[in-house]
């Protein structure tokens, strides 16, 4: 569509500003309480310009006050393990799947396809408590293992492998097997590689999933030596008496916020191409 | 000794679907056989079949003496190039050429002095650390050709590899290919549906028509002798004129008003056939067959003269006249044709095989 109207442009340009600031301001507030003294957000109106505390606040968060060690470290390690666990895990099992599905027949075929299709119904918060009570019998409470493991079959990866996989022309599976290729082999040299940036667009989308987790590391962990970051910051609203320190919660929040957002950035382009790209 | 043997060889699918009844076929060391035949007539499949991507339901494949029917397609020590040419496409080319070998096991030495003897026989080496995407259409079939041959297998198959060539360059490959085959000395086997590319790579032609091999012959075997009206019209182009006639008392009806002495042939309702090459233009009063002129097509170096033939008075057949040279007939206008005895095919109307004068 080519128009040449400036006002349209002009109007265009104005709904996309506010709805950029409409996102933005959440994000600017937490940036801007996070260097505010403690008190500041609870009495009644938001601030909207950076505290003198910015050095204090984030030193507390980070190295810990006297006497006291900060837990940020070890939450972002966890947190770290279980996106990643979650990711590879995912990415692994869906590729599997996809390549027994697509390449190999054997009886019942469409229906195991259909079964893992149906899994999308059936997201952790739907399972929770039979999944908690399998998790617990396995004497995983507690564990990386426990974290990660329940979160890893994916329908969704499986689904789009599938597609890429189906997209794969008969013609190179053939010339493949011609040039001696057996499965195993066709798999790492062919397919994988093939389906690369496929598999960078779904980690950008599985990592930030991961990382997210909330409901589940939350009922799977009552060791804090466990837990993630992104449950620690619910973990700090709910202090028994006294106020909640909102500046610290806020260090805490744009502390979750970073990695995803580096992986995005780092990734923008092989995920873009990854879900527009047709290389075969 | 025969490389290449399909002994009674069939194919029939799980849904009870057969696609190819039995063919029996001997290939000679070093020969080029093309297999041809209108799309759906089992040409592909038997190729596949012969590849090891198809399984045999019946019959033999003997490749220099050993069965090899249950075989792997990359134990069987063939190649195969593809009509999308299926090259991979994240590998360079050399990668795509050194990947069979590099599956054998093959030194790494020796695998290279192998791609690149292949590259250099197909003028490739400037290509090698390119992806297949960053190449032409030619250089996507001579990758995909360096691929079949740096494996050097006993028999080489092609399964419709110019079909997505335009047409110059079609030509081109075709005969480079021709050549290259000649010196490599590799028994091929060669699917096309096109009767030109036939015509002109074939050591021996099979014709293939619902799965059966109709003809098997050299092109010009095939070309002077059809064995039935199916070849017939496959082979050359524009394809043999056909007119069902009868004859009676050793004369042949041809049309309305053209009668022809004609020898004694075993049956009298025949199928009459002439290439429209053989056909001269006579004035009308010495005319054997008279042609109603519908369009002419002038390609400079011969003309083509579409008509048709009246055989009864309802009942008009479509006849072509191929001549060289320019000529410029009236259309609408009837034209004097002369139909010479030597030339003529004449075919049982109802088995459609070729019969001989008693």
């Amino acid at each position: 569509m080519i128009e040449n109207r400036p006002w349209l442009t002009g109007f265009s340009h104005l709904v996309l500003i506010l709805g950029v600031l409409v996102v933005a301001l959440p994000v600017w507030v937490a940036i801007v309480a996070s260097t505010d003294p403690a008190n500041a957000f609870g009495v009644g109106h938001i601030p909207l310009w950076f505290g003198d505390q910015a050095f204090a606040n984030w030193h507390q968060v980070l190295i810990g006050k006297e006497g006291q060690a900060s837990q940020v470290l070890r939450m972002t390690l966890n947190s770290l393990i279980m996106a990643l666990g979650i990711t590879f895990g995912k990415i692994a099992i869906s590729l599997f799947s996809a390549y027994a599905i697509v390449f190999f027949r054997f009886p019942f075929r469409g229906l195991e396809f259909w079964v893992i299709f149906f899994t999308l119904m059936l997201p952790v918060e739907v399972r929770i408590v039979p999944t908690y009570e399998v998790v617990a019998n396995l004497n995983l409470l507690n564990s990386y293992t426990g974290l990660t493991l329940p979160l890893i079959a994916s329908a969704t990866a499986t689904f789009l492998f599938r597609q890429c996989f189906m997209s794969i022309p008969g013609e190179l599976v053939e010339a493949a097997r011609i040039d001696g290729a057996g499965p195993i082999r066709f798999f790492f040299d062919i397919l994988l590689p093939m389906s690369r940036t496929n598999i960078a667009a779904l980690f950008v989308i599985l990592f930030i999933y991961g990382w997210n987790q909330y409901l589940w590391p939350l009922i799977v962990t009552t060791d804090d030596a466990y837990y993630t970051l992104v449950m620690s910051v619910k973990r700090m609203l709910s202090v028994p008496d006294g106020d909640i320190e909102w500046n610290k919660v806020m260090v805490s929040t744009l502390l979750a916020m970073i990695p995803p957002v580096l992986v995005v950035i780092g990734m923008q382009k092989l995920f873009v191409k990854g879900l527009v790209d047709a290389e075969k | 000794m025969s490389d290449l043997v399909l002994r009674n060889i069939g194919k029939t699918y799980a849904n009870g679907y057969q696609a190819i009844p039995s063919i029996d076929l001997t290939i000679e060391e070093g020969e080029f056989i093309v297999l041809v035949g209108p799309s759906g007539c089992g040409k592909s499949t038997l190729l596949r079949m012969v590849a090891g991507l198809e399984s045999i339901s019946q019959g033999d494949l003997l490749i220099k003496g050993d069965q090899v029917n249950h075989k792997e397609p990359a134990e069987r020590d063939i190649a195969m190039v593809f009509q999308n040419y299926a090259l991979y496409p994240h590998m360079s080319v050399y990668d795509n050429m050194a990947y069979g070998l590099k599956n054998r096991g093959e030194p790494k030495s020796e695998i290279e002095t192998k791609v690149n003897a292949v590259a250099q026989m197909l003028g490739l080496e400037e290509l090698l650390t390119r992806k297949p995407r960053q190449l032409s259409g030619g250089q996507h079939q001579r990758v995909a050709m360096g691929r079949a041959m740096v494996r050097d297998p006993k028999v080489f198959l092609f399964d419709e590899p110019l079909s997505n060539l335009d047409a110059k360059l079609r030509v081109q490959m075709r005969v480079e290919i021709r050549e290259l085959q000649r010196k490599l000395g590799t028994t091929t086997l060669y699917v096309t549906h096109d009767q030109v590319e036939a015509m002109t790579l074939a050591d021996r032609l099979v014709v293939l028509n619902k799965g059966h091999a109709e003809q098997v012959g050299t092109p010009m075997a095939l070309y002077e002798r059809p064995a039935s009206t199916f070849v017939a019209q496959f082979i050359g182009s524009p394809s043999m004129n056909l007119i069902p006639s009868s004859i009676e008392n050793g004369v042949l009806q041809l049309g309305v008003d053209s009668q022809l002495a004609c020898p004694q042939f075993s049956t009298d309702k025949v199928m009459w056939g002439i290439r429209p090459e053989h056909v001269d233009i006579v004035p009308l009063q010495d005319a054997d067959l008279s042609l109603q002129v519908k369009a002419v097509e002038a390609l400079g170096a011969e003309t083509l003269i579409h008509g048709s033939v009246k055989i009864s008075e309802d009942k008009q057949y479509p006849f072509v006249v191929r001549l060289s040279g320019n000529h410029a007939p009236d259309i609408g206008q009837p034209i004097g044709l002369r139909v010479p005895q030597q030339a003529w095919h004449v075919f049982d109307a109802e088995t459609t095989k070729r019969i001989e004068p008693l």
